[in-house]
């Protein structure tokens, strides 16, 4: 960076960046599957033949195929009758919702208070940041399941508790980030001015800083539908009859033996989601942040 | 240095007091145990005698201050569900965790290591893009499914390996590779980025001109350089594989910490669950001040006040 | 380098282990047992926890026991004389030898019974035997129990007393004995690996004879799906707590089979009865002939469970069968539902926790939802569903999904705690019923509280407090080759067990 440019070397805008991104040809079955399950996600009430709910002792545990009493059980039944595929789309909803809700509560979260730490310094940054490393010392799953232990289950606690454990990824990053923009030439003439504290770091810090927080976003959401699955296997997770994929996964594992069915193409639906964001993740951080090296 | 030491030191007591304090407050929130331990039917004399005996009808401050008290003089308290030591809990199965984490950091970095190499060095292959895929399937499934695929398949249906428990010498390879797969994809994406990395530097261009052979230059100077990362990775993947652990014990039944934590917590086995988060954030801590000292050590230019990368 | 020494230490490791291996399984006299946790404790009167009794009833006797068909049987205690309305007199055995070859004696049961009554101690088993108030050991092979009052369950609660060795106890001191547990029973405590195993091996000086197995060992295994595993790879004999489903599962192998038996678990559907919508009979009554109780057992419980319309099972003492019952209804239920004052269905909330099997509770939810009673499930850990199950009427949510046992087979147990107006367990005050189930309790002639527990019984059913869902059978799974009758009472005693010849 000469002497000469006072402006931080400023990334390209974001639409562009996002544009640059979809350009990349050998991502495209990647976006695919993403849009794909976010579409199922969006819009299954519409999409799925049966109630996800609804029970058919008689029908208990049958093999994708068989002939239902609303059409076919595309993927077969489980444990109380239930369509699978129904309960697959529902579960890709109420999944998706969990881990976007919480990605996003801990994204506004994070980056927040890592702003106010990297910009205003001082005992605020001390305070703040020391909160960061105590709750990231916690052991994450730990801190989980105490929590939920205390909230109870539940779909709106359990984004709570995802949120509030991972905040402190992303102000991690915010908080270095804007250390490096804050103390660039180009803000301090801009405090100098007179602007208001929130619109510098509205409209010159956080442009310059979203691009790896994006990134780990995009990681975090792939590990919070992990982590739903791993509470739900622990007991932890949303209420029946709501599906989610966890709870679907870590029920059908009892079955493996005579329903195989059940267990094994929610974890390919689960698996596909997840590496295809984990790629999509890679692929960004790559480009954005390539020297990253903590997650 | 001294100074940094110190002020790190004096940072690092703080963070542990901020975690002691935090968890115990969230476990008091959660309610005391005296209800698992009574037996069903039990009236409520009886339950709020075995309350008082336990200590806890005292206020949350007299119960704090005494936990502190305790721990000052390195009592860890005695096991409510057990009423023995903590420590006496604790200590036995240690040794299983660490070596669960090892064998697992073991199997991350036994193919994640070597996969990085092939990335970085062959970067746009489709071979590598492949690699760099099936990296990213441990960390794109659960660890209770992988790990009960791994069960079915090698114990169940192959009869090849054990399928649960600690007491065979072979019963650490399904867990270790359950839970080393988490890893792999971070080991062998750092590995990839610091190969790149060096294979820009002058000095690859200039061994080559000299007559050095490729993999001669990996292999000497390459690796060498590239190690240092990989070391600090190293200390902060195996906190990363100890939290994972708690699931992957679960499933394996292997009698390390991670099972203890779930079993404590169900319990509200307060002294135990405190000790084991305890023990968890003084690892984490302790393993971080590492990673930060081998990068200062490796590179002065980064400033020891905690910036990053 | 490192490395090199890594793999040396592993080959090493294996090779011994191989060795080892191949012994133990050249005497296969050794069984291998999964259980669901480690026990919490071998001192027999400490823990109120399945895990812990299921190791140490091996390792000791207790005074009475049970057969088969429930009927309480002499163990240590060889007769008894009741000879007033608060005093039992106990003989007992003069050949029994303590596991270090002392032999037991009055002093020893009467020292068990004193331990266990101790405030001091703290047992959490307190409340079963506080009705103790004196034991004394009039003569070597004679002991006799006073209670403060009559007190008719007093020999059904003996039957959990294990009798513990009063030199050695006094000797090692509590902690001890919780890691080191020394009865007489008919093994003897070997090793405790915590976290991995218990092991036993067997006493051979045994005063009813020599035990099947050389050696016992009780591993822990949390997850269902692995316990299965492990059975069909042979790495355990026998493994506890399995549903129906998973039972399924083994029912086709060739080399495993399905052990079962009804337990004294009563499943229930206790309804709040003093806050919200169920304090109305009605809606009460709606629920009941709303839910197909037989298709929950056929379909669910694969038929494992039995269908009780009390809550107690044919092993309680206090059993009757005749009392009115709610057959499958749903047109009446929503009948009733509208009747109540809710034409448009009515929400309730349904409080559980994960041990309690969640099919069940989905089942109902979906059977109420079609006759107008939204269910809505309030899951959370055992330690909060414990909480919120004593809690003030305002705080224990309408409905809560339950299995109860009181290990003793005696209605007492059951009904009292259940239902009776001073006790937290209960939402239900009725007067009437208290009166009957007081008189029950104090009353000693048998003929006089089934008598009462009839008339107990018949309020409960008109009145629908509770519903009674089925009686539960615990489902194990087991080699083929092993010989065992599951008890009700849910006990894995050795002595019962053998290999198929």
């Amino acid at each position: 960076m000469s002497g000469a440019s006072l402006l931080p070397r400023r990334r390209a805008p974001l639409l562009r960046q996002v544009l640059r991104a979809c350009e990349a040809r050998r991502m495209w079955p990647l976006y695919l599957i993403f849009v794909t399950f976010t579409l199922l996600a969006l819009f299954a009430p519409w999409i799925a033949p049966y109630p996800p709910a609804e029970q058919d002792l008689f029908a208990r545990l049958k093999p994708p195929g068989t002939a239902g009493s609303e059409g076919i059980y595309w993927l077969g039944t489980d444990e109380l009758g239930r369509d699978l595929l129904s309960r697959i789309i529902h579960g890709a909803r109420v999944s998706m919702m969990v881990a976007s809700l919480s990605v996003v509560v801990s994204l506004v979260t994070g980056t927040a208070i890592g702003l106010a730490a990297g910009y205003f310094r001082g005992p605020l940054e001390v305070v703040l940041m020391r909160l960061v490393d105590i709750i990231l010392s916690i052991p994450a799953i730990l801190l989980a399941i105490i929590a939920v232990a205390v909230l109870g289950p539940g779909l709106q606690n359990l984004v709570i508790v995802l949120g509030f454990t991972r905040w402190p990824r992303y102000a991690r990053v915010a908080y270095g980030q804007t250390l490096g923009i804050a103390n660039t030439p180009y803000v301090a003439a801009a405090r100098f001015i007179g602007l208001p504290w929130w619109r510098i770091l509205l409209r010159h810090v956080l442009p310059n800083i979203i691009a790896p927080l994006i990134v780990v976003a995009t990681l975090e959401f792939g590990l919070m539908i992990i982590w739903e699955a791993g509470l739900s296997f622990l007991g932890l997770g949303v209420q029946p009859p709501l599906p989610s994929w966890g709870a679907i996964l870590s029920t059908g594992r009892n079955y493996m033996g005579s329903a195989w069915w059940i267990a094994t193409l929610t974890g390919a639906c689960l698996f596909l989601l997840v590496l295809s964001v984990n790629m999509i993740g890679d692929f960004l951080r790559d480009r954005f942040d390539p020297h990253s090296i903590r997650r | 240095m001294n100074s940094f030491l110190a002020k790190r030191l004096g940072q690092t007591v703080l963070s542990v007091w901020g975690v002691i304090t935090i968890v115990f407050v969230i476990l008091q929130l959660s309610g005391d145990p005296t209800l698992l331990m009574v037996p069903e039917g039990a009236t409520q004399e009886e339950i709020d005698i075995l309350r008082r005996q336990l200590g806890f009808d005292r206020p949350m401050i007299v119960q704090y201050g005494d936990y502190l008290w305790k721990l000052a003089r390195l009592d860890m308290g005695v096991s409510l569900v057990q009423n023995i030591p903590v420590i006496d809990i604790i200590a036995p199965r240690v040794g299983y965790t660490l070596y669960l984490a090892f064998a697992a950091l073991l199997v991350a970095f036994g193919i994640g290591l070597p996969v990085g190499i092939y990335i970085g060095v062959f970067r746009h292959s489709a071979l590598a893009r492949a690699l760099t895929a099936v990296v990213l399937v441990g960390q794109s499934m659960p660890t209770f499914w992988s790990g009960i695929l791994l069960i079915m398949v090698f114990a169940v249906s192959w009869e090849i390996l054990p399928s649960s428990g600690a007491e065979d010498p072979s019963s650490i390879i399904l867990p270790a590779i359950t839970l080393g797969a988490l890893s792999m994809a971070t080991v062998a994406r750092i590995t990839r980025t610091a190969i790149i990395e060096e294979l820009g530097k002058e000095y690859v261009r200039a061994s080559k001109a000299r007559g050095l052979s490729f993999a001669a230059v990996i292999r000497r100077h390459v690796m060498r350089n590239a190690s240092i990362p990989l070391i600090t990775i190293a200390a902060l993947e195996l906190s990363n594989l100890l939290a994972g652990a708690v699931i992957v014990e679960t499933v394996f039944a292997w009698p390390g910490l991670g099972l203890l934590a779930i079993q404590s917590i169900e319990a509200r086995d307060f002294p135990v669950v405190q000790v084991l988060v305890l023990l968890g954030s003084v690892v984490y801590i302790g393993l971080n001040l590492l990673a930060d000292i081998l990068y200062s050590v490796v590179d002065p230019r980064i400033k020891l006040q905690g910036g990053r990368p | 380098m490192l490395r090199k020494l890594w793999l040396t230490l592993h080959a090493l490791v294996l090779a011994v282990g191989g060795l080892g291996v191949g012994a133990a399984l050249a005497s296969s006299d050794v069984l291998v047992i999964d259980l669901v946790n480690e026990p919490a404790t071998l001192d027999p009167h400490k823990q109120w926890n399945p895990d812990s009794y299921y190791v140490y009833r091996n390792i000791y006797d207790n005074l009475v026991t049970r057969n088969t068909a429930g009927e309480i049987m002499p163990q240590i205690a060889t007769s008894w004389k009741v000879i007033d309305d608060t005093t039992v007199e106990f003989k007992i055995r003069t050949d029994v030898k303590f596991h270090d070859g002392t032999p037991l004696t009055a002093e020893d049961v009467v020292f068990s019974i004193k331990r266990i009554t101790d405030p001091e101690f703290k047992s959490p088993q307190l409340g079963q035997f506080n009705s103790i108030v004196d034991a004394v050991a009039t003569a070597p092979d004679t002991v006799v129990v006073k209670t403060g009052k009559p007190y008719p369950p007093l020999l059904a609660q003996l039957v959990k007393l294990s009798i513990v060795s009063k030199a050695y106890t006094e000797r090692v001191g509590d902690e001890e004995l919780n890691l080191k547990p020394m009865g007489s029973g008919p093994y003897k405590f070997v090793e405790w690996q915590k976290g991995v195993k218990v092991v036993l091996e067997a006493n051979n000086e045994y005063w009813r004879g020599k035990p099947p197995f050389a050696r016992a060992e009780f591993r822990a295994v949390k997850d269902a799906a692995t316990r299965i595993a492990d059975l069909r790879t042979g790495k355990a004999d026998l493994v506890v707590a399995l549903n129906s489903d998973n039972a399924a599962e083994i029912e086709g192998s060739s080399k495993l089979k399905v052990l079962s038996a009804p337990t004294e678990r009563v499943a229930y559907l206790m309804m709040n009865t003093q806050f919200g919508p169920l304090t109305d009979v009605k809606l009460r009554r709606a629920v009941a002939y709303g839910l197909d109780r037989q298709l929950i057992i056929d379909a669910l419980l694969g038929g494992y469970a039995r269908k009780i319309d009390v809550l107690l099972t044919p092993a309680h003492f206090g059993y009757v069968e005749g009392v009115k019952t709610y057959p499958y209804d749903p047109e009446k239920a929503r009948a009733l539902v509208a009747e109540a004052g809710y034409p448009d269905g009515v929400s309730v909330e349904l409080v559980t926790a994960p041990v309690f099997d969640q099919r069940i509770v989905q089942a109902i939810q979906q059977q109420l939802s079609k006759v107008g009673i939204t269910v809505e499930i309030s899951m959370s850990d055992m330690s909060t569903f414990l909480k919120r199950r004593r809690a003030d009427p305002e705080g224990f949510g309408d409905m809560v999904f339950g299995r109860w046992s009181c290990a003793c087979q005696d209605a007492d147990g059951v009904l009292y705690a259940m239902f009776h107006s001073g006790s937290v367990w209960s939402k239900y005050a009725n007067p009437e019923l208290d009166k009957h189930l007081e008189a029950a309790r104090s009353a000693m002639d048998p003929q006089v509280r089934l008598k009462h527990y009839r008339l107990a019984h018949e309020i409960i059913a008109d009145q629908v407090p509770s519903i009674p869902l089925y009686q539960a059978a615990a489902i194990y799974g087991a080699r083929k080759e092993l010989q065992w009758t599951p008890t009700a009472n849910e006990s894995l005693f050795l002595m019962d067990m053998s290999w198929q010849e």
